[in-house]
């Protein structure tokens, strides 16, 4: 399902070369639930960066949905993006000045959807999160919590195989995290593979599977029924 | 997702809206001065009576002496002596007919004693004159050849010095010139003319108010105030040429006819040339014409390009409006820049939620496209003022007896200008947009969506 073979990132400037993700192997299965935690700098968003083909890498194979993405060009990338990933930020990264419905709307836009089909993909998706009541808001308008509600309403307007959420509970308390918490485990119940980055252990449990990753390398965990993390052979 | 172009591109420009204004109005001011200068630069080219512009010959022949200046180009203001011009109409030569002009400057008088007098300039021409420059007539006719041939005296008035002498029709009226007493057979019409060409000026508006028969001006002396290139052994005569000695003006080599020649085709235009050779080699056999042959038959067109040529690169607003245009648009592109950098997130937020960067660039293109085109029209609304301004320093410039419509044409803004001013406004807007979309399209999304 999303498979990486080997796969290394570096950042080069001028004077320094940061290997912000060494050959990693990597095999994520559909329906999986991952959290991915780790220090600071050890690569978490770089490697969320790249499973959601936002950045590049140097070497090695990556496979998403069965296709190598390697050698893609920017429009491929951008549609298979677009079909395949539903991302979820920390931030929420709504665009404030456009209604919940409109916001929701963008990927869809890009997908090529007809009208009918677009709205009646925004409202379903908007009643999954509990905000169809509220299609006409602006995001300002909203809570943090119901803001992050709306993000993932967008991301999974377009049915993605892939949901990648980079600390999509980092900006709210604990309450609300909890309830979004819940969302994203229910859209996981549904069938979509879930990544998520995350500092909080407690919630990083709930996953399924756990991937650490400490200076670019990355060790792979499964979680049993009494939380308790083991390490994958 | 045109239209969803157009409702983004409508949204961003809301957004912020003193730097989008800020925008417009420099492409707006920049487009405004630069389309004034270029209407008046295109109708200052326009070729008055384009239909037979091939076809009407102004005839040259250089009587000057030995010592005088060498011929570099084609020279200006190289007339004829009023011998040759009439010898030259009176031969048999391929052109269909001749009209001769030279000016004068008199005071044109009602025998009303409550009208004022006043001085105007004057074309001394001949019956031809009318038909072969399409004179429109608003009362009467011009006078005929017979008129020509007995020196009657006859005048036509042009409709402005109409309406101050006689306020309506004034056909078979007298006035007096210079204390001539003459008759009025006809009153012009609005002549709708880019320039004064028949004089060779080509000067923006019409200053001759009168035109009487040369004939009738040299048996009554009026007096020729005109440019006069005389031999350098007559110069002392000229004040006498001038004002009295109209037969020693005749005998001699001072050249201040115009003469135009009507022809059927180019090719007549040739054997023109040979006749006007051959008539130069006769003179010269009778002493006259001491320099190498140097005669010219120029078509009407022709003259207007030699002097566009000449004269067209002379006015310093040709070449600050560009540069003052381009200042404005560096101005707006560094505005542009900034507000695109501005949206550095929600585009990367777009290309991370599937937009392709060519499906961006639609969307950044569509308001750039917006911007020209609003600047555009705006800036056609300025020229407009601008050539308003203009037409009015350009009547206070001119004396009364030249009426504002006879200089409209020169300040108007056509249709070929307002599309060259959308053309230049959106291409220009879209060349200088062409770097901030491209900045923009390639910024990097992961690193303005890291989470924060």
């Amino acid at each position: 399902m999303l498979k990486m073979q080997n796969v290394s990132k570096i950042f080069r400037t001028e004077l320094i070369e940061t290997h912000a993700l060494r050959n990693v192997d990597l095999h994520i299965k559909k329906g999986d639930f991952v959290s991915i935690t780790g220090p600071s700098g050890s690569g978490k968003t770089t490697f969320l960066n790249l499973a959601g083909l936002l950045e590049t890498f140097d070497e090695g194979d990556y496979f998403l949905d069965g296709v190598n993405v390697k050698g893609m060009n920017d429009n491929q990338i951008s549609e298979l993006r677009n079909q395949k990933i539903g991302f979820v930020f920390q931030s929420f990264n709504l665009i404030p000045d456009l209604p919940l419905f409109d916001n929701v709307d963008v990927p869809l836009r890009y997908r090529g959807f007809n009208r009918a089909e677009r709205k009646e993909r925004i409202e379903h998706a908007l009643e999954i999160v509990g905000l169809s009541a509220r299609l006409k808001h602006l995001p300002t308008q909203l809570s943090g919590g119901q803001q992050q509600r709306v993000a993932i309403a967008r991301a999974i307007a377009g049915d993605p195989a892939f949901l990648l959420a980079d600390e999509p509970t980092g900006n709210l308390d604990s309450m609300m995290a909890q309830s979004v918490m819940e969302l994203l485990e229910k859209i996981n119940a549904d069938g979509t593979t879930i990544i998520m980055v995350t500092h909080d252990d407690q919630l990083a449990k709930r996953a399924g599977r756990n991937i650490q990753i400490f200076d670019g390398q990355v060790s792979d965990r499964v979680i049993d029924s009494s939380d308790v993390l083991i390490q994958r052979a | 997702m045109f239209s969803y172009n157009i409702s983004l591109a409508m949204r961003s420009l809301r957004e912020r809206a003193h730097l989008t204004l800020l925008m417009i109005a420099a492409i707006a001011i920049g487009l405004g001065l630069l389309m004034t200068v270029k209407t008046m630069t295109h109708q200052s080219a326009k070729v008055p009576l384009a239909h037979k512009a091939n076809d009407i010959f102004f005839i040259q022949a250089d009587n000057r002496e030995l010592t005088a200046d060498p011929i570099v180009r084609q020279p200006r203001m190289v007339y004829l002596t009023h011998r040759d011009a009439q010898n030259i109409m009176k031969a048999s030569t391929p052109a269909k007919a001749h009209a001769s002009v030279w000016k004068s400057r008199v005071i044109l008088n009602s025998l009303d004693k409550d009208v004022r007098p006043f001085r105007s300039d004057m074309a001394v021409t001949n019956a031809d004159f009318f038909s072969m420059f399409d004179v429109p007539f608003l009362y009467g006719s011009p006078w005929n050849a017979s008129s020509d041939a007995s020196a009657e005296p006859v005048i036509v008035l042009t409709k402005e010095s109409n309406a101050l002498l006689f306020g309506n029709n004034s056909v078979g009226k007298q006035l007096r010139i210079n204390g001539l007493t003459v008759t009025v057979v006809g009153v012009i019409d609005d002549w709708d003319l880019p320039s004064q060409f028949y004089d060779e000026s080509f000067r923006r508006g019409r200053n001759d108010t009168a035109f009487i028969p040369d004939s009738l001006a040299i048996k009554s002396n009026i007096m020729r105030n005109e440019r006069m290139r005389c031999l350098p052994q007559e110069n002392a005569l000229r004040a006498s040429f001038r004002s009295s000695d109209v037969q020693g003006l005749i005998n001699s080599e001072c050249s201040f006819v115009r003469l135009w020649a009507e022809m059927d085709s180019s090719g007549s235009a040739t054997k023109y040339q040979d006749f006007l050779e051959q008539y130069v080699n006769n003179q010269k056999d009778l002493g006259r014409f001491p320099r190498e042959m140097n005669n010219y038959v120029t078509s009407l067109r022709d003259m207007l390009v030699m002097r566009n040529e000449l004269f067209g690169g002379r006015d310093p607003l040709i070449y600050i409006a560009p540069l003052f245009f381009i200042v404005c648009l560096l101005n707006a592109i560094s505005i542009l820049l900034a507000k695109f950098t501005r949206k550095a997130k929600e585009v990367s937020l777009r290309r991370a939620l599937g937009a392709k960067k060519w499906v961006l660039m639609g969307q950044y293109f569509t308001e750039v496209c917006i911007i020209g085109l609003i600047g555009g029209l705006l800036g056609i609304g300025l020229s407009y003022l601008g050539l308003q301004g203009m037409l009015h320093i350009a009547v206070y410039q001119s004396d009364y007896t030249v009426s504002a419509e006879s200089l409209r044409e020169a300040f108007a803004l056509d249709w070929q200008m307002m599309s060259m001013a959308l053309l230049i406004a959106l291409t220009s807007t879209i060349l200088v947009g062409l770097y901030p979309i491209w900045r923009i399209i390639n910024v990097a999304p992961a690193a303005q969506l890291k989470s924060q």
